[in-house]
């Protein structure tokens, strides 16, 4: 029972921190214009600027740089400065594109940016990695307590994140990105200048997802290249279609139902034979869930709706 | 208000815009009429800065707008439509109105995307709504209004935006004879308001109805221009609308 416990707790803070991804991408492709294949790309760079920043000096055996050990709060907002930095600087080029150009150069930008940390190893110690990290208030509550305030801290993220994404998309900039998505002709007459406000955009999703990466090394303890392969942008794009693309709700039941689906699997206790077979199973089961979605709800779990402004404001 | 001088554009060897010149004054309503690959949708899009010119000015309000990007030329009061009234589609009506209010173009570069809109300015965009009979749909998607009713929110979305210049493309086109008086009527009532009108259409009824001055262009160029009764009954433009003979009448 004690281990169910555990195992849930565990998966519901996994499921937060896709879910904070999930509703940056949102965002960016379900409210706004922007397709964005390379996720991943902002949510490595935030995990890595936050442990570059707060992790102590490279010991002897290692090599990264800084390793500042510097308090947790400067390493978020360096997360998601840094995130928003990168996106600024892929957006410089890709904002050029049209819809699946842009798609396409997004993705590579992540893989680029993925073998930049395998590679340079001077800067992130490559593809060996980073370990033993610092977890915030680890040191106050006993070991045996931890995963729930670990929980807590990814839930209160989540919940800061539904705030800020919901105030954007419903604010005057929301419905200028929106207006963007739906008719870029006639949102220019409205004086929305169509590159400019991508690019603020997509360096607000960048931000938001570099910010999640932080959630995730604390999840882990650990940093590697591997965690950032384009298989994760793939997971947040198939939790955001099987919630419903465009819909704040949709974004935040996704990332829970895909966590589910994808990870409950691990919970089986089975022969590691069976183990093997089960790992492979599991990616298959999010398919099969994506098809039955989309040929039966298309839209998703919770689709899309329009945003009735008027009640209350009624005044005839 | 609006005045073009000698605007050319050419794609390839051809000379969509071959050196058109014509001025608008303020509160009139002024048509532009010729036949298919005439150049009048390739001069609105000079004029809009959909599309830039190879040369030529072009001066709206006193300023040299021509190399101005065309959000900007917007955002300065000209604003134009597009022969497809489709709006946002995956917007409700009252969202469509919302974006082009003056409000919300000042609000929305702020930090957190800006401050959400007032009871006051909603109560604008559903005061403008009702006029058009659009009130009721505030809340729907306009993916989900009827034809006719797009083309209202059309003129509906042009006056949140007060706009000084609204250029028409087609706006007659596909619309049934009803519509179209409607269409006329509004058009008027805005020029009573203040704004001026540019028109494009192939309609010659239409035109007539709404338009004191025309301009009819043919091949890049102008070729007449004066009062509408005038210049369709000019020879060079009946020839190119209905043919030179009885014989192609029906051309």
């Amino acid at each position: 029972m004690d281990g169910l416990l555990i195992f849930a707790t565990s998966m519901v803070t996994l499921a937060a921190i896709y879910g904070m991804v999930c509703m940056a991408l949102n965002l960016e492709a379900g409210v706004g214009p922007l397709w964005d294949l390379g996720i991943v790309g902002c949510f490595g760079v935030g995990g890595y600027a936050y442990v570059l920043l707060t992790a102590d000096p490279a010991a002897d055996y290692q090599s990264y740089l800084f390793g500042f050990g510097l308090p947790m709060w400067v390493g978020a907002i360096g997360a998601a400065t840094a995130a928003g930095l990168a996106a600024w600087l892929i957006s410089l080029p890709t904002l050029r594109l049209r819809k699946e150009y842009f798609l396409i150069v997004t993705l590579a930008f992540a893989e680029v940016i993925r073998q930049f940390y395998a590679n340079e190893e001077w800067l992130t110690n490559g593809v060996a990695g980073i370990y033993g990290l610092d977890q915030p208030l680890k040191q106050q509550f006993a070991p045996g307590d931890y995963p729930y305030v670990l929980m807590a801290l990814c839930l209160a993220g989540l919940a800061a994140t539904w705030a800020l994404t919901r105030q954007l998309s419903k604010s005057p900039f929301g419905r200028s990105i929106k207006a963007l998505r739906e008719n870029e002709a006639l949102a220019i007459t409205a004086g929305i200048e169509p590159t400019a406000t991508s690019r603020r955009l997509y360096v607000t999703a960048g931000a938001i997802t570099g910010f999640a990466g932080m959630f995730f090394v604390w999840y882990n303890t650990l940093i590697v290249p591997g965690q950032f392969d384009s298989d994760f942008t793939f997971f947040i794009w198939a939790a955001l279609i099987i919630g419903g693309i465009g819909s704040q709700r949709g974004a935040l039941v996704g990332a829970f139902v895909f966590i589910l689906l994808h990870d409950s699997l691990r919970f089986v206790q089975v022969s590691g034979e069976m183990a093997v077979a089960l790992t492979s199973l599991r990616t298959a089961l999010v398919g099969l869930v994506l098809i039955l979605i989309l040929r039966f709800r298309p839209d998703g779990l919770f689709p899309e709706r329009p945003d009735r402004m008027t009640k209350g404001s009624r005044h005839a | 208000m609006l005045d073009v001088r000698d605007v050319r554009l050419s794609y390839g060897g051809v000379h969509a815009v071959n050196g058109v010149s014509l001025d608008v004054q303020e509160g009139e309503i002024v048509g532009l009429i010729g036949t298919n690959g005439a150049g009048k949708t390739s001069l609105f899009n000079v004029i809009t800065g959909f599309t830039r010119g190879d040369a030529g000015t072009i001066r709206f309000l006193d300023n040299q707008i021509e190399g101005s990007s065309p959000a900007a030329i917007a955002a300065s009061g000209m604003v134009r439509t597009f022969q497809t009234p489709i709006g946002f589609p995956k917007m409700t009506v009252l969202e469509n109105m919302l974006v082009f209010s003056h409000k919300e173009r000042s609000e929305r570069r702020k930090l957190l995307g800006g401050a959400r809109p007032d009871k006051a300015l909603i109560a604008d965009a559903l005061e403008i709504l009702a006029e058009f009979r659009l009130d009721g749909r505030a809340d729907i998607w306009v993916q989900d209004l009827s034809a006719p009713e797009m083309k209202m929110l059309e003129f509906a979305r042009a006056m949140m935006a007060r706009p000084k210049l609204m250029l028409l493309d087609e706006p007659a086109a596909g619309v049934n004879p009803a519509l179209m008086e409607n269409l006329e009527g509004h058009i008027r009532s805005l020029r009573d308001r203040g704004v001026t009108f540019l028109v494009v259409d192939h309609n010659l009824r239409f035109i007539s109805a709404v338009c004191e001055r025309t301009y009819a262009m043919a091949d890049g160029k102008v070729i007449a221009d004066g009062p509408t009764s005038d210049v369709i009954a000019d020879p060079e433009v009946i020839r190119l609308y209905i043919g030179t003979g009885p014989g192609e009448a029906a051309a």
